[in-house]
């Protein structure tokens, strides 16, 4: 019985320092969120044009659970910076979206494969952003006004997620080996 | 291992390709639809300390833009001007008012009847009796 309640505090244990970080993880995990933050305000000149994408690809294929403490104190501090509005929102769905899909394919270790990921997540930006309008509709309107909300909305913006297409697929393209070879070392 | 890497390469190939044909298709079909003929809109300007400046604008014009020339060549008190981006005008500055985001950490929404707008200001229809609010709007 003893050996039964130790082995069973030891799987809990393990558990446990699965989910603890060092002070070591503490500071990359900070390292991250600035390194996404500094990028953003340099590419602000460009609309639509990111690199919030290919970190966050990044950080889950080489960082793996220390990205699940990245995604939420990153999208905190977009709230405190920029202010809560609708886009807040969907930050909240969207960059851990992206983190499970990245996650699932973990796997892939070829650059045209990441750059093509990110295009098609650059490219349904703007109709994963319609979901949040389409719940604003249906709330005063039911399911006919969320719809007239979200759709004609994700339409006007189609021509920007296509330049997200393109601006996520080159720069994955581009970076992903220089940088991959960077994060090895970590 | 490779020959799943070059499968999953080509499916998603496949799948990116077909997602932008879908997509400007769609944005072939659904665009944002103007009207012709005479129209009496309202235009008004919310400034940073929220007073409220409307003008009764009669236009001929489809696009707001195009109203907002005719109201800024009849109506000397207002004006406006912004950037030109690969689709429209980005507007920068009203009635001497620059909100340019980078700079100020403000900018200037548009709503349509009290709506947020769907649109940028090239793009967007105008509608006969359709008020168009510019609103200065800073980060919180």
């Amino acid at each position: 019985m003893e050996i039964l309640i130790l082995g069973h505090m030891k799987r809990l244990n393990s558990m446990e320092d699965k989910f603890r970080f060092s002070a070591k993880d503490i500071a990359l995990i900070g390292a991250m969120i600035a390194v996404i933050e500094v990028c953003k305000a340099v590419l602000s000149f460009m609309p639509n044009v990111e690199l919030t994408t290919f970190w966050l690809i990044m950080f889950t294929l080489y960082f793996g659970r220390k990205v699940i403490a990245v995604v939420p104190a990153f999208i905190l501090v977009e709230g405190i910076i920029y202010g809560m509005n609708t886009w807040w929102i969907m930050y909240l769905y969207i960059w851990p979206l992206l983190v499970l899909l990245t996650w699932l394919f973990r796997k892939e270790d070829s650059a045209l494969f990441w750059a093509i990921f990110s295009g098609i997540f650059g490219l349904c930006f703007g109709a994963l952003c319609s979901i949040t309008y389409f719940f604003i509709g249906f709330s005063s309107g039911g399911i006919a006004a969320g719809f007239n909300t979200a759709f004609p909305w994700w339409i006007a913006g189609i021509m920007w997620d296509m330049i997200h297409c393109v601006g996520n697929f080159v720069l994955m393209l581009f970076l992903y080996k220089p940088i991959r070879n960077v994060m090895k070392r970590f | 291992m490779k020959n799943t890497s070059t499968k999953k390469i080509v499916i998603s190939a496949i799948v990116l390709a077909v997602l932008i044909a879908a997509f400007a298709l769609l944005y072939g079909k659904f665009p944002a639809k103007s009207t012709a003929g005479d129209k009496a809109i309202v235009i008004e300007v919310v400034d940073e300390s929220g007073n409220s400046t409307e003008y009764d604008v009669d236009t001929d014009a489809e696009y707001l833009k195009d109203a907002m020339d005719d109201l800024a060549e009849a109506d000397d008190s207002f004006s406006f001007s912004g950037k030109d981006g690969g689709y429209g005008l980005m507007v920068q500055v009203i009635n001497g008012k620059q909100a340019i985001y980078e700079e100020d950490g403000a900018y200037w929404a548009l709503y349509v009847n009290g709506e947020y707008g769907q649109y940028g200001v090239t793009e967007q229809p105008v509608t006969d009796g359709d008020t168009y609010t510019w609103s200065y709007e800073a980060a919180e």
